[in-house]
């Protein structure tokens, strides 16, 4: 009799995960009902879910419908229409630039590039102050003050001078653009941001009852306290994406990366191209890649407010 | 409060060494120096360098450079030999806060606006839209933007100039320097737009419809007089209409590009301040819906919007290089430009310290203005 009830009141280990389980996928479904509400954020997400699909479709059309004489982005040249910037056409959607390389080809080879950049700056920059705004608000004190400390010495940086000035001294690929961008931008307002989440959520009861019971700091730190700020860190990765896709895009606009095919260098090549053509207006090796920019950043920053308005619900339209 | 002030300040200098000592460190570990790009014999390279103080160990460039910098001594420019740092700067601030600070300002009041009338009304076509529009102004690329208005407005309809700022045409015969014209230009701008605000704020003090509006209108025809009064005196009005001119695309670009940050930080802070009790209070008194909106809900969630402003105002000094460089707007941003090429220490150093300071001093006047009026942080910090 003893027995029963006791096995009744304490579930197996098996159905606690299910249990677990099911908790967590009604949450996921409420949240996804609050992110579709926002009829922005589905926009974003099939946008980003295009640019996902161009990525990946540029090496399988190299290698099985496109020639890769006429279709590759650096070396193509396309001997059949004889003037070079031509219009759009049947062969090259988006027509050739000045040098006869086909533009459409150029836009699909350059989201792989962006998409690269947003990603590893966005981790680096999540990960950055994650640490640094963890750490600073939990333990306050000493650690406050002195990560603090540099996070008041890199909100003062100007992000663009500060990669053109390292720009002179290294050869700028996206992965340096990305890291450095990353850690100016984590360690600076992003931390400060997450130290004042961390400190909100040190005083909420969960963290005492989890003191009473005998966690230590470590164990408050990793199974708490971070967790309960992944939510505000993806928000400000998705955020940090459209930032860092913004300045790398500048960059080889300015010709000071090792990148030489990514957006912002087919609107500085359009661009010459475009002054060197002037009287037939050749827009259409310059409107797609500006157009992916701004489409790339849009939908990540439309997907990024979504997420704030599930993860604060002060926001919320009622 | 007076002993956080003065802890606040003490980390501001700390952080302001830190923040020259990373710099220095990167600008010394460039690959070359300034002599670098002068064609010169190895001796009297070594000349210049000795001139310019270029062959001491880099301690004691560090040193002497930071001992000039807290005496207020900039020093002299490579590039513009030996003119001082502060009047290079100093020759371009006038075209840079005419663009930049001018526009900046505008496109505050427009997003705070829209901002406004989006979260009021929320939920339809309006609202839809008008955010859309917000995050495609927040995300397009800033050169390509720049450059659809040149061909647009300036190369196919001819509205407005696409030249050089400094029209020959037009300045052939002018008796004063562009310089001179700019700096009235942002002087009037500044007294009569600060003289607008006053305007706008003083005819809210009056309930009277018809009262408030005649002094708005009263006082915009005479603050126009005056700065009409002012450029007919000096008689050089042509020119500042030439220049203005020149300014209006570049003007709706940078606006174009920076009000939908405004625009969406304002909504989202309203949207928190639109559910609270005092507002449901205003409605039940039964207040006019403007007048919750402006009085009550955009008065409150007008603080982050202020503090995103006085954060961002220093870097506005700097410019935007991309617009600079596709307008040809010869102001600060590419005298950065120039100075990173030829590693123009002094120079890049004065600016980078210069904005550097701004944004501390924007950051500390925060802080202490957050203490001031939250008690709550206030017996958090000082004790």
């Amino acid at each position: 009799m003893t027995d029963t009830e006791t096995k009744q009141k304490s579930p197996g280990a098996w159905q606690l995960f299910l249990q677990g389980r099911e908790a967590r996928w009604k949450n996921f479904i409420e949240n996804w009902k609050i992110f579709r509400s926002n009829s922005l954020s589905t926009i974003g997400l099939v946008l980003i879910f295009l640019f996902g699909i161009m990525v990946f479709a540029h090496p399988i059309l190299i290698n099985t419908v496109w020639n890769p004489r006429i279709y590759d982005p650096y070396l193509g040249y396309d001997p059949d229409p004889v003037t070079h910037p031509s219009p759009p056409s049947r062969e090259h959607i988006f027509g050739t630039d000045g040098m006869g390389r086909d533009v459409f080809s150029q836009v699909l080879y350059g989201a792989r590039m962006s998409f690269s950049v947003g990603i590893a700056a966005a981790i680096t920059a999540v990960t950055l102050s994650t640490i640094f705004g963890g750490l600073a608000g939990f333990y306050g004190g000493a650690a406050d003050l002195l990560l603090m400390g540099i996070s008041d010495v890199f909100i003062l940086m100007p992000v663009l001078i500060i990669l053109l000035l390292i720009g002179v001294l290294v050869k700028l690929n996206w992965l340096a653009i990305a890291i450095i961008y990353g850690i100016l931008s984590g360690l600076g307002r992003q931390a400060i941001v997450i130290k004042s989440h961390t400190m909100s959520i040190k005083n909420k009861p969960f963290i005492d009852a989890a003191r009473i019971s005998g966690g230590g700091n470590f164990h408050i730190l990793t199974h708490h306290i971070i967790p309960n700020l992944l939510p505000v860190a993806l928000v400000h990765a998705v955020i940090t994406v459209v930032g860092a896709v913004l300045t790398e895009s500048l960059l080889s606009f300015f010709s000071r990366t090792h990148d030489y095919m990514t957006w912002g260098s087919m609107i500085w090549l359009g661009q010459k191209t475009f002054r060197w053509f002037a009287l037939s207006g050749q827009w259409n090796a310059l409107i797609p890649p500006a157009l992916a920019i701004m489409l790339f950043c849009s939908a990540f920053f439309m997907v990024g407010r979504a997420l704030d308005d599930v993860i604060n619900p002060r926001l919320r339209n009622r | 409060m007076a002993r956080f002030i003065i802890r606040r300040i003490l980390r501001g200098v700390i952080t302001i060494v830190i923040f020259q000592t990373l710099l220095f460190g990167l600008i010394q570990i460039l690959p070359y120096d300034f002599t670098t790009f002068l064609v010169l014999q190895p001796e009297s390279r070594r000349l210049a360098q000795s001139e310019l103080g270029l062959n001491l160990p880099v301690w004691q460039q560090y040193f002497k450079w930071l001992g000039d910098f807290f005496r207020l001594d900039l020093g002299l420019s490579y590039i513009a030999w030996p003119t001082p740092v502060i009047d290079v700067l100093a020759g371009r601030v006038s075209r840079t806060l005419l663009l930049f600070l001018t526009a900046s300002i505008l496109a505050y009041i427009i997003g705070i606006w829209l901002g406004k009338l989006v979260v009021w009304q929320r939920g339809g076509w309006f609202e839809f839209n008008f955010t859309l529009v917000g995050v495609i102004s927040y995300t397009s690329f800033a050169p390509f933007l720049a450059f659809v208005m040149l061909n647009i407005f300036g190369y196919y309809l001819r509205w407005f100039p696409y030249q050089r700022l400094i029209d020959h045409n037009v300045w052939y015969m002018a008796t004063v320097t562009p310089e001179w014209v700019i700096t009235r230009l942002v002087i009037t701008g500044f007294i009569s737009m600060s003289l607008l605000f006053f305007l706008s704020w003083f005819s809210q003090r009056f309930n009277k419809k018809f009262t408030s509006w005649s002094i708005r209108i009263w006082g915009t025809l005479l603050i126009a007089l005056g700065v009409w009064g002012f450029w007919k005196l000096s008689g050089q009005g042509w020119l500042a209409v030439s220049i203005l001119d020149h300014l209006t695309l570049p003007l709706v670009s940078v606006i174009l590009l920076s009000f939908g940050e405004t625009m969406l930080l304002m909504r989202t802070t309203m949207l928190e301040t639109i559910g609270e009790n005092y507002i449901l209070l205003a409605k039940a008194k039964g207040l006019p819906s403007h007048i919750i909106r402006d009085r009550h809900a955009a008065r409150n969630a007008f603080f982050p919007v202020l503090t995103r402003l006085v954060l961002n105002l220093p870097y506005v000094i700097i410019g935007s290089l991309a617009i600079e460089l596709v307008f040809n707007w010869q102001a600060m941003g590419v005298i950065v430009f120039q100075a990173i090429e030829f590693q123009d220490i002094p120079l890049l150093m004065g600016i980078l310290s210069l904005v550097g300071i701004m944004a501390l001093v924007g950051h500390i006047i925060l802080d202490i203005l957050q203490i001031y009026l939250d008690p709550r942080l206030r017996y958090n910090e000082v004790n």
